[in-house]
């Protein structure tokens, strides 16, 4: 199996830890008498809540001399110090009428992720855990056959990587998963913009919107990259691969035929055909009405549904464009921008590329390589945990391990 | 001294108005309402405003759209890539509102000179709201090393901000009233 020894790894919107060091926070607690647990735990949450420390639990239960022992969060400590007297004048009271006895501890600031983090936590001091819950498929876990889906389109877009000889570029695959098709496929075009964007569509829509085939997808495309990302082959050249090196002045190109467009990574131009072939098929649905999921995502966050396709339509929008219910491209089957849809592409997006993918309402991302220079997925930003955007998707690096480059080279598939 | 600089102040809120009315043009056509001009040596060289719903491509902002038009003009006319980014450097951007994280990137990626905008951009601003993508010198500059671009903001924002109202208010009068003013740039 080509594939076994890739990984599918979730990118989550903050800094993972290892589990053994995870951020802490001290807090003053005492132990209590449990009589006094009900009490003590309504009187606290009353006058010192938690906000922050949510996953924290306000009792630890502990064995000592063969008796249960319990203990209580009294509040944070002062940020300067650890001192009894910078707990609040109620608090110091509560303490005082109670004769408990303050000592300083520590507690996990951010809540756990993985079960590996809450493990660790609970040796600090107890912590809640709830499992990701988001609607996106992948967070939780890949089942085998998805692996092997994404898998497949990851392959197919680092052939197109390496599609233009020695120079690698960025690519990009939009995948609807509900169908298992390829929407549109898109490389940088940085120095090759072709002005005229019909021929453009006409050529990547007459190429890619058959479904994956096979014969491309089970090709070995990771035996022309080093674990990094580096080209396998010394001479292919990564200097021109947009998300890596957004800032950089492509190199002076001998044709005078060629075009210089700093935009045009692979995220954008795919972006600009996935578009443009939803104007083709769905000409005459009126227009998106993105002021509807706007308004709409005010309140509540647009974590991707599938389902949730132009849904929300305006009680005021004027409908004489829609077509008759029994038509075969019914309004709910339009997707509503890339809404339900994932990404593949070879490098961690930059962040022109990351926001305009929050923009278009991308779902799920998968990458291969990190981006050290520029990455806004996780190296340098992390724009999917950035709480104030109206949209959020899901990032997955997939990553290939030393036995894989090992393997396809001994095989030698490689270049 | 007192003169040249409300002098500049005067022609800062001119080619803002510009840029209003920009904005003002894709309201009339449903869409967000943001416009923006670039001005190279107090002349305007390209303008733009949102056309994301008209395209179904949420990327084509304002600013997307003047930078476009500009690389579209100068190869026509022949400049070379060096010349492009020269170019550029010499380019000021009046966007009526901040640009969004996108936005600000590819300004920096296109090495803009400076930046005057309208209201803040609270959910998406890459000039200082969310990221501060136009500073070099942020928390991030030993690892990006990219172009930083001086950016002013506040220039005629209630303006801009009255102009979110009508479109929201136009609309949908039935949804409740946003919560910010700012939705996109």
């Amino acid at each position: 199996m080509v594939n076994s020894n890739w990984e599918i790894i979730h990118i989550p919107g903050k800094p993972s830890y290892p589990p053994t060091q995870q951020p802490t926070v001290s807090v003053f607690a005492s132990v209590i008498d449990p009589k006094l647990a009900n009490t003590l735990v309504r009187k606290l949450n009353n006058i010192a809540p938690l906000e922050n420390l949510r996953h924290v639990k306000r009792v630890r239960k502990s064995c000592v001399d063969g008796k249960t022992q319990l203990s209580v969060i009294l509040c944070l400590t002062d940020e300067n110090g650890t001192d009894l007297d910078s707990m609040a004048i109620d608090l110091l009271e509560l303490t005082t009428c109670y004769q408990l006895s303050p000592f300083v501890t520590q507690v996990c600031k951010y809540a756990a992720i993985t079960k590996e983090e809450w493990e660790e936590q609970g040796k600090l001091w107890p912590t809640s855990f709830h499992p990701p819950t988001y609607n996106i498929d992948g967070i939780t876990g890949f089942s085998e056959e998805d692996s092997k889906v994404v898998f497949d389109y990851m392959n197919f877009v680092l052939k197109l990587a390496k599609s233009a000889g020695c120079q690698l570029v960025n690519a990009a695959v939009i995948v609807d998963p509900s169908v298992n098709q390829i929407i549109t496929s898109a490389c940088d075009e940085i120095s090759s913009w072709n002005v005229n964007l019909d021929d453009n569509e006409v050529r990547s829509l007459g190429t890619n919107e058959a479904s994956i085939s096979h014969s491309v997808a089970n090709g070995s495309s990771s035996s022309m990259f080093n674990l990094d990302g580096s080209p396998d082959d010394p001479q292919a050249s990564c200097s021109r691969i947009s998300c890596l090196n957004p800032w950089q002045l492509p190199p002076p190109s001998s044709s005078t035929s060629c075009f210089w467009h700093p935009l045009r990574h692979a995220a954008m131009v795919a972006i600009e055909y996935s578009a443009s072939r939803d104007r083709r098929l769905y000409p005459s649905m009126g227009e998106t009405d993105e002021r509807s999921i706007q308004l709409d995502s005010n309140g509540t966050s647009t974590v991707g549904f599938p389902a949730k396709r132009q849904k929300t339509n305006l009680p005021n929008v004027n409908n004489t464009d829609d077509p008759p219910a029994d038509r075969v491209l019914s309004k709910s089957e339009r997707p509503y921008l890339c809404t339900g849809y994932d990404i593949y592409l070879a490098w961690e997006p930059c962040a022109m590329c990351a926001m305009a993918l929050v923009h278009q309402r991308v779902r799920r991302i998968f990458y291969a390589f990190p981006n050290p220079n520029a990455g806004a997925l996780g190296s340098v930003y992390r724009l999917q945990g950035e709480k104030s955007l109206n949209h959020h998707y899901a990032v997955f690096q997939v990553k290939l391990h030393d036995e894989e480059s090992m393997a396809v080279t001994n095989d030698g598939i490689v270049k | 001294m007192g003169s040249i600089e409300s002098e500049d102040s005067c022609s800062t809120s001119a080619f803002m108005e510009l840029a209003i009315q920009e904005a003002k043009n894709a309201l009339e056509r449903l869409e967000v309402p943001v416009g923006c001009v670039i001005v190279e040596n107090k002349k305007v060289i390209a303008s733009g405003s949102n056309r994301t719903n008209e395209t179904r491509n949420a990327t084509r902002h304002a600013e997307m759209e003047a930078i476009d038009s500009l690389l579209q003009q100068w190869q026509q006319d022949g400049l070379s890539q060096s010349d492009l980014a020269k170019r550029f450097s010499k380019c000021v951007l009046y966007v009526t509102c901040e640009p969004c994280i996108m936005c600000a990137a590819a300004l920096s990626y296109v090495g803009i000179k400076e930046v005057y905008y309208g209201c803040a951009n609270d959910k998406f601003g890459g000039c200082g709201s969310i990221l501060s993508l136009h500073n070099t010198s942020s928390e991030y500059s030993n690892l990006v090393e990219g172009k930083g671009y001086k950016c002013t903001g506040g220039i005629l924002a209630s303006e801009a901000v009255s102009l979110f109202q009508t479109f929201y208010e136009r609309g949908n009068p039935k949804a409740p009233k946003p919560h910010r003013t700012v939705v996109q740039s």
